[in-house]
C-alpha cells in the first residue's frame, strides 16, 4: 500500500509527519514524503503521478480551507477511490466539517500508532 | 513508569551527600550575582526586578492583533509584548501572493509592510516596555527595520526602546522553517545584529532553543544546541563583522522551552547560564562580567499541552511557569490551555497570564534566588544534564561547528531520532500523559468545549485584498529608488551590510516580498520564492 504523506500550504510545523512517516514505513507501507510548501494540485499531481492508495495530510490547527480545496481538485480528478487522511491539531467543530467534507478520517494529537497504522491496514484490506 | 531523564539518565529513588561529591560552592555554583552565575545575575533575584509577564499575540489582521495586545495590557501584561507573525510574512511574501490568500492572519500577525507594523502598535507604545517580535528569521531584518522608522516617526530615541525583533536562522532546521535559503537567512541576521551593535541599539537577537526542543529534541540535546547556536552567532560576529566579542554578546538571548519534567527543566536553565559563563570567559575571553551572562527567557511547552480534556492544561502550565520562576528567567510566555486547538482565546490568555501573576505575587516563589540550590538532587541534575550536554557539544564542534553539523544531516538525525522515541514511549506508555495514554475518556465525555479562536477564509481573503488596493495608493518613486539602491547593495557581498537600504526601503513602504525579491535577485536566485509572480521593477 502507497500512501502519499504531505504538509499543506506554508505550514512547517513536520514533526507530527515524520513520525507518521517512520510509523508507517516501519509497519510496511510505501510512503511517499512530499514536505513543506505543498499546494492541493502539488499533492494530487504526486498522488496520480505516484498512484497513491491514500493521501495523508498534516495540519496545525490551520489550512482546513486548504484541504478544501484539495477535495475539489481530488473530485475534480475522479480520485474518489483514494481516501483522504487527515492528522494534527484540527478542533473537532473542523473534525465533523472535514468529514462531511469527503475526508475519510481525522486522527487528532495523542492517537496513538496502532490506530493510524490498523485504520490504514483496513482500507488496505478493502481496497 | 519509566525512572529516567529524558536524555537517558536514571533517576534514582533518593539522593544524599555522596551524589554532590565533588561540587565546590564558589566554582561551581556562587552567589547570585557571582560567576558561574548557576545561581542567576542578581544578588536579589525577582525582588531587584520581576520577570516579564507576557503571552504570545497574533491572529487576524494588525487592527485585530492590536486590539489582543491591548487586552493583554488590560490582563496585567506591563512589562513586555510579544507578536508571532504569520506563515505568509514569515516567509516574506506578501499577502496578496496566490499563495498567500488562505493563509494571511492564519495563527500571526501578517506584518509584511510598515503601514502593518504602525496598525499594530497604534496607541501602544515602544518603550517603557520590551519590544518581542518572533516568527522566523527572514523577517528580522525588516522587523528591525520597522521599529527604527516607527521610533523616527514618534520622535522616540532608538536608545529608549529595548525587546527583541530579530531570530536565528537556526529556526529554519527546527521546525520554523521560512522558504529563504539558509545562507541568505544568515547573512540577513549577522546584519541586522551588527546594525544593533554599531548603532548603540539595546534590542535583542532571539537564538531559540525552545524551536529544537518543540521538535522533539530532549534536554541535553537542547542545551548543546543553545550553546553551540551562541558559539557560531558569537563566533561569526567577531570573525567575519569585526566586532569584538563583549560587543557582540549585547544582542543574543536564548529563549529556552520548559517542560512538565520539573526538576529537570530547572537543572537545564542552571547549566545552561554555567556552560555559557565558562564558554564566554574561556572560548571567548569574555573582559566584561556581563558577557557571561547569558539574557533567558522561557516559553511554557505548546508540546505539552494537550488535545484531550484542556483543562488539564491549566494545571500543566501552572507546574511549567512554577519552574521558570524558580530558575530565574528574564521574561515568560506561557502556552494555553487551548494551544492544541487554536491561538488563544481571551479565556485561554487570561488563565495563562493569571497563572503567572498568582506564581509571581501569591506563592512566595519569587521572594528568594535559586530556592532549589544546594538540593542533592537538582545539584546532581544540573551536574548530570550538563555533562550529557557536553557530550553532544563535543560532537558538533567535531564536525566543524552547529552550521556544519546541519550541513552534515547530524542535527536533522538527532532530531528525529528523538522525537521517534517520544512517540514510542507514549505508546508503550513508559511515559504517561493524563489524559492521553492514561486515564482517558471517551470524546462525549469531555466536559469543557474550548471556545476556539479562529480565523475565516475570508478574514484571510480580506487581507490579501487590502494588501493588493493598498499597494496601488503608494507613492511609487521612492519605493523604486529604495528598491534599486538595496539590489545594487545586494550585489556587493555577503559582508556588506543591507541594514540601511533595508530601514530606507521599508520607510519608502516596500513590501516584504519586494525587499526580500530584490535581495534574491541580487544573489541570482528568483524575485519570488515560489517562482509564481514576477519582480514589478526594472533592477
Amino acid at each position: 500500500m502507497k500512501v502519499i504523506l504531505s504538509m499543506i500550504g506554508l505550514d512547517s510545523h513536520t514533526t507530527g509527519a515524520e513520525v507518521v512517516a517512520t510509523l508507517l514505513r516501519d509497519a510496511g507501507f510505501e510512503v511517499v514524503y512530499l514536505g513543506t510548501n505543498q499546494t492541493p494540485a502539488m499533492i494530487v499531481d504526486a498522488a496520480i503521478e505516484e498512484d497513491a492508495d491514500v493521501i495523508g495530510i498534516s495540519l496545525h490547527a490551520s489550512n482546513f480551507a486548504l484541504v478544501d480545496d484539495l477535495m475539489d481538485l481530488i473530485e475534480k480528478h475522479q480520485l474518489t477511490d483514494v481516501p483522504v487522511v487527515c492528522g494534527g491539531h484540527v478542533p473537532p467543530q473542523q473534525i465533523e466539517r472535514l468529514l462531511a467534507r469527503g475526508v475519510a478520517k481525522v486522527f487528532p494529537p495523542g492517537s496513538s500508532g496502532n490506530a493510524i497504522v490498523d485504520y490504514l491496514a483496513g482500507l488496505a484490506c478493502r481496497a | 513508569m519509566k525512572y529516567a531523564t529524558d536524555y537517558g539518565y536514571e533517576i534514582k529513588p533518593v539522593y544524599g551527600p555522596r551524589d554532590v561529591e565533588g561540587l565546590e560552592y564558589e566554582r561551581d555554583l556562587g552567589d547570585p550575582g557571582r560567576f558561574p552565575y548557576t545561581r542567576g545575575y542578581h544578588a536579589q533575584g525577582y525582588r531587584s526586578r520581576m520577570w516579564t509577564r507576557r503571552m504570545t499575540a497574533g491572529l487576524g489582521s494588525s487592527r485585530d492583533t492590536n486590539a489582543v495586545l491591548k487586552k493583554y495590557r488590560e490582563m496585567g501584561q506591563h512589562g513586555g509584548i510579544c507578536v508571532i507573525h504569520d506563515r505568509v510574512s514569515s516567509s516574506c511574501i506578501d499577502a496578496d501572493h496566490p499563495l498567500a490568500r488562505r493563509e494571511n492572519g492564519v495563527l500571526g500577525w501578517p506584518g509584511s509592510s510598515l503601514a502593518e507594523f504602525e496598525e499594530l502598535m497604534d496607541d501602544i507604545p515602544l518603550t517603557g516596555q520590551s519590544i518581542t517580535v518572533l516568527g522566523c528569521c527572514a523577517p528580522s531584518t525588516l522587523r528591525l527595520a520597522y521599529v527604527v522608522a516607527l521610533a523616527e516617526a514618534r520622535g522616540v530615541d532608538l536608545a529608549e526602546i529595548h525587546g527583541s525583533v530579530t531570530e536565528s536562522p537556526f529556526g529554519n532546521v527546527f521546525g520554523q522553517t521560512d522558504v529563504q535559503p539558509f545562507d541568505l537567512d544568515m547573512k540577513l541576521f549577522l546584519d541586522a545584529s551588527e546594525y544593533i551593535v554599531r548603532n548603540g541599539i539595546r534590542m535583542r537577537a532571539g537564538l531559540v532553543g525552545q524551536h529544537f526542543q518543540e521538535s522533539g529534541g530532549n534536554n541535553a540535546q537542547a542545551l548543546a544546541i543553545e550553546l553551540s547556536m551562541l558559539k557560531e552567532i558569537c563566533g561569526r560576529l567577531v570573525a567575519e563583522r569585526g566586532l569584538e566579542f563583549d560587543d557582540a554578546m549585547r544582542v543574543p538571548y536564548q529563549l529556552v522551552s520548559i517542560g512538565t519534567r520539573f526538576f529537570e527543566e530547572i537543572a537545564k536553565v542552571r547549566a545552561l547560564r554555567r556552560m555559557w559563563a565558562k564558554m564566554a570567559k574561556e572560548h571567548f575571553g569574555a573582559k566584561n562580567e556581563k558577557s557571561c551572562q547569558l539574557l533567558i527567557a522561557v516559553h511554557t511547552s505548546g508540546r505539552t499541552m494537550t488535545y484531550q480534556q484542556p483543562l488539564n492544561n491549566i494545571a500543566r502550565c501552572a507546574i511549567e511557569t512554577l519552574a521558570g520562576a524558580m530558575v530565574g528567567c528574564t521574561a515568560l510566555d506561557n502556552a494555553t490551555l487551548d494551544n492544541a486547538y487554536a491561538e488563544p482565546s481571551a479565556l485561554a490568555a487570561r488563565m495563562s497570564l493569571n497563572t503567572q501573576h498568582i506564581v509571581a505575587v501569591e506563592t512566595g516563589v519569587a521572594d528568594v534566588v535559586d530556592p532549589l540550590a544546594g538540593s542533592y538532587f537538582v545539584e546532581r541534575l544540573t551536574h548530570e544534564v550538563e555533562t550529557a550536554a557536553y557530550r553532544v557539544l563535543e560532537e558538533i564542534d567535531a564536525l566543524g561547528g552547529l552550521v556544519a553539523a546541519i550541513e552534515k544531516g547530524y542535527i536533522e538525525t538527532m532530531l528525529k531520532r528523538e522525537a521517534n522515541l517520544k512517540f514510542q514511549e507514549l505508546n508503550s506508555k513508559e511515559r504517561l500523559v493524563v489524559g492521553v495514554n492514561h486515564l482517558v475518556i471517551p470524546p462525549e465525555e469531555e466536559m469543557f468545549q474550548v471556545p476556539v479562536q479562529a480565523i475565516e477564509v475570508s478574514d484571510a481573503e480580506a487581507i490579501a485584498k487590502r494588501m493588493a488596493d493598498w499597494k496601488k495608493t503608494r507613492d511609487m518613486a521612492p519605493i523604486e529608488a529604495s528598491v534599486r539602491r538595496l539590489h545594487a547593495d545586494a550585489e556587493k557581498g555577503d559582508r556588506f551590510n543591507l541594514m540601511p537600504a533595508i530601514i530606507d526601503a521599508v520607510k519608502a513602504y516596500a513590501t516584504a516580498g519586494e525587499i526580500m525579491g530584490a535581495i534574491r535577485l541580487a544573489r541570482g536566485l528568483s524575485y519570488d520564492p515560489f517562482k509564481l509572480i514576477r519582480c514589478p521593477y526594472e533592477l
